[in-house]
């Protein structure tokens, strides 16, 4: 992974001496609450319902099991031992004091990390495929180039005050992980290049990102994502808070308008001073080499018998491992999704274990999925059992990954004060209702995506179920989406059928899911096959009790 | 950075901050022009400054496309950029704009809601003087020119980007 050099030291160290100085004077009474918002909204910390939360960026998703400890210490340290993985791929905690901060943000700096960008109106974390570099799929590697990108949208001094938020994601595979259509930008490389897409989004007005270049070359990405965001700065609206993100431009103008507004602008700058040469991408490039891999001898017979006699490991194995680059290795997904507890969450000790993990089988690193897991994305096929008991003696051998209660929630009303709703809650109602192993595997592959509010952090609008939590005269109800998915066929789910209490979501969801074992034409067919087969309406009634 | 500081008066201040007393004068458009150092809103310097001599300031407001004004830089001594609240940063891409497309050599200066913590961006864009709303605005200049030695992308102001220095020439 990439290793800071003394310039990224320097550039942190800069930025923790600022902010050190920002959050004394606070203590001291020389800034006001309200002085001293949008300095640390500029930082990654957020005043919440009960206290304050500290969003730490994971540069696109990528970490060493030295800085998962440092996550497990500050849980254990400053927050109430746990953390909580994001749909960003970042971690947050919730319960942090603002006099520790400078601290928390010294003991990152040693692990060269920070919490830079992670919100504000700016370009925010740089997402991508969390089996970037493993996956048998890839055509090439992505993290290079956000790599790239997190260099150059670094106090980016244009960009800081962009109308909105602006979040970017990159894939590098032929299946999309990254959901990059609904993102603000959206690049697929290819083997000519970069195919761009703009103005994708959620929130209340959900959009899929246009194609507006094909074959970028990725020495002149920077500079046409320098022309896209002027186009954006300059253009985008910023009289109404919920038409600001720059899908609402790109709609408003047009794609192929906006695009030739964005060529327009290329054509302006001047592009040397802004594309970093060759020699440094070859820099970056070099940070990303595949592991030293083991050569561990692999007897597929001996994995058959052990998982003949472990029937949890024959599981385990079927739903959390995807195939590798090599055959004798898999990448691993540890689900953060166990029965009835919080999506995205781990305690320290938990972080700890999965850091051990890393080191004894997975060449010391980690990623953080944007479905909240935590992946080892190169694991020898030899070692499969002896991670498989490590991970179990610790509650995080759940085996469900891609499954029914392997949910996206946002943190909803528990934690944020934007929520209509609350989103755990729920999400641990269904998890419970769908704990039984044998049900969750009949039912397959099956995305559901839970958010608080309107402003969809939970990603609603793409589950192939979404559920959207609202406020009716107070009362927060449900709303149920069909249809959404994320991937490289994206697209956006319709809201089906009346609003539901909390207490009513579990048993539609499971007369729904009955309907469907019903009607689908055998088990390969996939839940969001069958909704794209027979239409949304088809499941409309099942969601209600029968009259 | 404080925003205790913008209830004072504001002060104009150059990047290298000398405070200074302000010459300029913003006239409204139906006000004949009788003074040195006048500044114009947009729309009358677009309309106008063909037909005149001399020259002039311009008040930029974040909606204005300054390119409009590139038949006639060589009229114009100033161009203010109005910041009518710290968060809307249009006027970033306008000084970038001004300084390094249309290759301006006059000053950029900002106006409205400028505060110490945006100076290090604004210095970054291009801006050279600044209408500072800080009790102590040499100070504040001092401040932002400490915080950071390098930056990661090149901007207007000359600053070579770190991949410059890690492959130098």
């Amino acid at each position: 992974m990439y290793v800071y050099d003394q310039f990224d030291h320097a550039m942190v160290t800069a930025r923790n001496a600022e902010f050190k100085d920002q959050v004394e004077r606070r203590l001291k009474g020389e800034l006001s609450e309200d002085q001293f918002k949008p300095l640390r909204l500029m930082n990654g910390l957020y005043l919440q319902l009960h206290a304050y939360m500290l969003r730490i960026a994971v540069p696109y998703g990528v970490l060493s099991s030295r800085q998962m400890r440092t996550f497990a210490h500050i849980a254990r340290t400053y927050d109430r031992d746990f953390g909580h993985f994001t749909t960003r791929q970042n971690i947050q905690f919730n319960w942090i004091k603002l006099a520790d901060t400078p601290q928390i943000l010294e003991d990152l700096a040693a692990v060269e990390m920070h919490a830079i960008q992670t919100s504000g109106n700016c370009i925010r974390n740089t997402t991508t495929d969390q089996f970037a570099g493993a996956a048998k799929d890839e055509i090439d590697d992505p993290r290079p180039w956000a790599e790239l990108i997190r260099q150059w949208s670094t106090f980016h001094p244009e960009f800081t005050f962009l109308p909105r938020k602006f979040k970017i994601a990159i894939t590098g595979a032929t299946r999309d992980r990254a959901a990059i259509r609904v993102h603000d930008i959206g690049l697929q490389l290819t083997d000519k290049g970069f195919d761009v897409y703009v103005g994708g989004g959620m929130g209340r007005t959900p959009h899929l990102g246009h194609l507006i270049k094909s074959g970028l070359s990725g020495e002149k990405l920077l500079s046409y994502l320098e022309a896209a965001l002027r186009v954006y700065n300059r253009y985008g609206r910023r009289d109404n808070i919920y038409k600001a993100r720059i899908k609402i431009l790109v709609s408003a103008l047009g794609p192929q308008e906006y695009a030739r507004q964005v060529e327009e602008e290329w054509a302006t700058l001047d592009q040397a001073q802004i594309d970093a040469p060759h020699a440094e991408i070859a820099r970056i490039k070099s940070f990303f080499p595949q592991p030293a891999y083991a050569d561990k001898a692999f007897d597929a017979a001996a994995l058959d018998r052990t998982k003949a006699a472990d029937a949890g490991f024959a599981r385990w194995v079927r739903n959390n491992t995807l195939a590798h680059r090599r055959d004798d290795h898999v990448s691993v997904t540890i689900s953060l999704k166990p029965t009835g507890l919080p999506p995205g969450d781990a305690s320290s000790a938990q972080m700890d274990v999965m850091a051990d993990a890393a080191d004894r089988f997975a060449y010391g690193e980690l990623r953080v999925s944007h479905e909240q897991n935590i992946i080892l994305p190169h694991v020898a096929k030899a070692d499969l059992y002896d991670l498989y008991r490590l991970l179990d003696q610790n509650g995080l051998s759940s085996a469900n990954v891609g499954k029914i209660t392997d949910m996206i929630a946002c943190p909803g009303l528990d934690y944020c004060s934007l929520a209509n709703a609350r989103s755990i809650p729920l999400a641990q109602d269904i998890s419970q209702r769908f704990a039984d192993a044998e049900l969750t595997d009949k039912i397959g592959d099956l995305q559901i995506k839970i958010s608080g509010c309107i402003n969809a952090c939970g990603h609603h609008h793409v589950g192939h179920i979404g559920i959207l939590g609202v406020d009716k005269q107070g009362e927060e109800f449900y709303q149920i989406l069909l249809g959404g998915r994320a991937d490289e066929q994206a697209a956006l789910g319709v809201i089906t059928g009346k609003g539901l209490s909390a207490e009513a979501v579990p048993a539609a969801l499971e007369r729904l899911i009955k309907l469907y074992l019903e009607l689908r034409t055998d088990e390969t067919e996939r839940f969001i096959d069958t909704v794209g087969r027979l239409g949304r309406d088809a499941f409309a009634g099942a969601l209600h009790e029968p009259a | 950075m404080s925003q205790l500081n913008s209830s004072h008066a504001p002060q104009l201040v150059s990047d290298q901050g000398e405070v200074r007393a302000n010459g300029w004068t913003l006239l409204a458009d139906d006000e004949a022009i009788g003074v040195d150092q006048a500044v114009l809103s947009f729309a009358r310097a677009v309309n106008e400054l063909d037909g005149l001599n001399g020259r002039y300031g311009v008040r930029i407001a974040p909606g204005d496309d300054v390119r409009l004004l590139t038949p006639f830089l060589s009229k114009i001594a100033l161009i203010e950029v109005a910041f009518p609240g710290y968060r809307d940063g249009r006027g970033y891409s306008t000084a970038r704009i001004v300084r390094q497309d249309l290759g301006f050599d006059g000053e950029i200066r900002a106006v409205g809601d400028v505060l110490r913590d945006q100076l290090f961006w604004m210095m970054r864009c291009g801006f050279d003087s600044f209408l500072l709303k800080d009790a102590d605005p040499a100070g504040a200049i001092a401040y932002a020119r400490s915080l950071y030695k390098t930056a990661y992308q090149s901007a207007a102001d000359g600053l070579k980007p770190v991949w410059a220095l890690r492959h130098p020439a």
